[in-house]
């Protein structure tokens, strides 16, 4: 379904992605892993735009882009069929909950107010935060806001969501909602690409691993060909680290 | 010699006969500042760097230049400037309007200061999440930016407005008859008699103006703020 070819991006002198290409098909949970400073973040953001790659190329279907030159129109186009979850969630501050949701429907899409509401309450109903519509986001907990933010990027109706790093700004004990409300997502057959560390969650959800570090895809395939029969020495040492009764087999 | 009581009051209500003298240079000029300070704004944090060096020229030339200094140039040298220039003989003209140009300069200066710092105040990632949506950047910023800035700016924006209402007292200085140059005419047509009475009726008029003013933008404040 999507396919991203060669991406390179350096910021002033450092080079953070290095020619790195991924495929995405439809259902996919395709989770990005890595260690800090691996490019994954900004894999994820020159998707859909947030950084301007300074060379790529994207296909979707029978949309065919230069990352680097991408008109307005394109860019315009790739970020209404993505949605983006952000580490800090970066709900709108000044918008309610509800708000939040109906944002991209009423004012990017043209969806009329009813429908737009009904549409964004049905979004926050699954997060389970039914009873948090009229709450600014400064009333509502990390947890909380990282819901809204899932809530507000499955409203689009998008046909993939980018998550970067959904739970690395929160307390420990609000990691699991968050995480369950995104596993619910992937059964239900949604396509996603995660950045995350959360090991556990990945070997749960993902039906596609992606190992990075230094800008390049280390390795990449099945959830259990990477956790299981990792065959780079690179991989191996990240997963030792990171899983420290871990034991694979060869 | 005693405090006059009776002329106190009298001279209070003829000074406050020029009221709306000293209304019209502070509204005029406050609109013509907000005009300049976003055109300034813009230019200082745009990417062509002429237009950034013009913007940032003209902030530091404002700030280093007293109030009065500022008045005496516009209203000396903007007639030179404009025959020279067009053409046109503008001595004639009221003193209000060099008085108003002056402290529009002046204070589309700082207000353009504190335009940018309310801007920079809003997360980076407000503007991000508003086009990941796939609202343009125009919406992102009239939905999302400008109603957070306008929050964080609203305390500064009311004492720049009060700074205004004070300094447009020195317009007296060039000849406009305001609630100060109401006052001076007075002391004058005293022979110099009442100077105490005049100047305290004065002061009250400009700390009832300037507290009307700060409580209006508290109250403004926090009808605007959410969450």
């Amino acid at each position: 379904m999507l396919t991203i070819r060669d991406v390179r991006k350096s910021f002033q002198e450092n080079e953070v992605l290095k020619g790195v290409s991924i495929e995405v098909e439809k259902g996919d949970v395709v989770v990005i892993l890595g260690p800090s400073g691996s490019g994954k973040t900004t894999l994820l953001r020159s998707i859909n735009f947030l950084e301007r790659a300074d060379s790529g190329t994207l296909d979707w279907e029978d949309i065919h882009l230069d990352l680097k030159h991408a008109s307005r129109k394109d860019v315009a186009l790739i970020r209404k069929k993505t949605a983006f979850v952000f580490q800090n969630y970066n709900l709108f501050k000044n918008k309610t909950a509800l708000e939040n949701v109906m944002e991209g429907l009423t004012v990017a899409r043209k969806v009329p107010k009813k429908e737009a509401e009904k549409i964004a309450k049905e979004a926050l109903d699954k997060v389970g935060l039914s009873e948090r519509y009229d709450y600014y986001p400064s009333q509502l907990s990390g947890g909380q806001q990282q819901r809204v933010g899932i809530a507000r990027a499955v409203a689009v109706n998008p046909d993939i969501i980018l998550f970067d790093e959904p739970t690395s700004a929160l307390d420990p004990e609000l990691v699991g909602e968050v995480l369950n409300v995104i596993k619910t997502l992937a059964k239900e057959g949604t396509t996603m690409i995660v950045v995350t560390h959360e090991i556990k969650f990945a070997q749960e959800v993902a039906n596609k691993v992606v190992f990075m570090d230094g800008g390049f895809v280390v390795e990449e395939g099945s959830a259990n060909e990477i956790f299981n029969h990792p065959k780079e020495e690179r991989t191996q040492q990240f997963l030792r680290r990171i899983l420290p009764d871990y034991d694979y087999a060869i | 010699m005693s405090f006059n009581g009776a002329v106190f009051l009298s001279n209070l209500i003829e000074i406050l006969s020029c009221l709306g003298t000293t209304f019209l240079v502070m509204v005029a000029s406050l609109f013509f500042s907000l005009l300049l300070a976003t055109v300034t704004v813009m230019g200082n944090l745009g990417k062509n760097k002429i237009f950034r060096s013009i913007a940032r020229g003209y902030i530091t030339l404002m700030r280093c230049v007293p109030p009065i200094v500022l008045l005496f140039v516009v209203y000396y040298g903007a007639p030179h400037l404009v025959k020279g220039a067009f053409g046109v003989d503008i001595n004639q003209l009221d003193a209000i309007y060099f008085a108003i140009f002056a402290l529009s300069l002046l204070h589309g200066a700082s207000i353009s200061e504190l335009m940018r710092g309310a801007y920079e105040s809003v997360e980076k990632g407000q503007r991000e999440a508003a086009v990941s949506i796939g609202l343009s950047s125009f919406q992102a910023f009239y939905r999302i930016i400008f109603p957070q800035a306008l929050v964080t700016a609203l305390p500064t924006l009311g004492n720049t407005i009060v700074g205004l209402l004070k300094d447009g007292a020195l317009a007296y200085s060039i000849g406009v008859v305001d609630i100060t140059g109401q006052a001076s005419y007075l002391i004058s047509m005293n022979l110099g008699g009442y100077v105490l009475e005049t100047y305290l009726a004065l002061a009250l008029i400009y700390w009832i103006l300037s507290l009307v003013v700060q409580k209006s933008f508290g109250f403004l404040e926090t009808r605007l703020k959410k969450g």
